[in-house]
């Protein structure tokens, strides 16, 4: 009795154990797959700012340019702890995007708001084909629509603040690698939040090894 | 619980960057940039000029402030000070190493794959085998 008791126990550890070295090894290949789209995605930027040079000029587009006077960033992260088991936490970022330099967050709170509405009225729009339906939609649309399209306004305003740094007028191309570099930095979040996973799984998966060693 | 490492939490960190003149231009585009009263920058750019010192300096910087989050560094500038980013061992800030536009991105130079790496090296295996 004692003895199938230890058993299914040790059945039980054992199974554990291997969810882990699993766990490992998919946190290993997410990781490693982000880290080639994040390469592919700053490719395409680097190749757009090219362009952008190509046809405004370097002496248009270049380091000295840079905005040196005080002024916060635009898109910051939010850290939080995020509970891995028993005993471990991992830091989790969150990306916020375009919150107004001047007021970073009162602003994301608007923004997290603000996009979720959105996120809601677009799945409406999906979800119901129907004139009469979209007919209420849209009347019932014009109620929230003063958050997002306040969002949307105000991730503008932000977007044509960084690229005013280049000046008024500048290359469809270079609007273009701001959009790429956007995505490479959503990416980066990804990648940072698999690369804590990534150490974790590895800190377990090498603590049964100890103790299966013991 | 006493090796439990705390994290700090914050709701509006940055993303610091170590990286040559176009990436930290991409970046600045993307909406990163800070620049603080006493005018410090959360990026360093790396050009033929910059010496190992300067880049170990801000590596050095990034690391120690509380208000960033993630330091991004260029793999080629990580190599140049791989022994400072690999003894690196805190959670926050997270460093990730990127690739840049002469040096594509290689997972053997990775400090955190060479971190774990060792699961699946002989060293290990041996010593399960002892």
């Amino acid at each position: 009795m004692e003895s199938s008791k230890n058993g299914r126990e040790s059945n039980e550890v054992i199974s554990e154990r291997e969810e882990n070295i699993i766990n490992f090894l998919d946190s290993m290949d997410t990781y490693l797959i982000l880290m080639d789209s994040l390469s592919s995605t700053l490719r395409q930027g680097w190749l757009e700012l090219a362009s952008a040079r190509y046809s405004m000029g370097a002496s248009r587009i270049n380091s000295t340019l840079f905005d040196l006077k005080f002024h916060p960033a635009s898109t910051t992260l939010q850290v939080n702890e995020q509970s891995a088991g028993p005993d471990r936490e991992l830091p989790h970022f969150t990306l916020c995007k375009w919150a107004s330099s001047s007021n970073p967050e009162k602003n994301f709170e608007e923004a997290k708001f603000g996009e979720d509405e959105l996120l809601k009225i677009k799945s409406n729009n999906l979800q119901h084909q129907d004139t009469s339906q979209s007919s209420e939609n849209q009347a019932r649309s014009p109620e929230s629509v003063g958050t997002p399209v306040t969002v949307d306004d105000q991730a503008q305003r932000e977007r044509s603040k960084s690229l005013s740094m280049f000046g008024t007028l500048v290359s469809p191309k270079l609007r273009a690698s701001q959009v790429s570099f956007e995505t490479a930095l959503e990416m980066v979040v990804e990648v940072s939040n698999m690369r804590a996973s990534l150490l974790s799984a590895y800190d377990q998966a090498q603590k049964d090894m100890d103790t299966a060693l013991k | 619980m006493a090796n439990r490492v705390q994290i700090r939490t914050s709701s509006s960190a940055l993303i610091a960057m170590i990286a040559d003149e176009d990436t930290i231009t991409g970046f600045l585009l993307a909406g990163v940039g800070n620049v603080d009263l006493r005018r410090k920058t959360n990026y360093l750019i790396v050009d033929s000029k910059t010496t190992v010192k300067q880049i170990e300096d801000a590596f050095k910087e990034f690391t120690a402030r509380e208000d960033i989050a993630i330091v991004l560094i260029s793999q080629y500038v990580a190599n140049m000070i791989r022994f400072l980013v690999d003894s690196y061992n805190k959670p926050i800030p997270a460093i990730l190493e990127i690739p840049s536009k002469d040096h594509p991105y290689d997972p053997a130079h990775d400090s955190v794959l060479s971190r774990v790496k060792y699961l699946f090296s002989t060293e290990s295996v041996a010593s399960g085998r002892r």
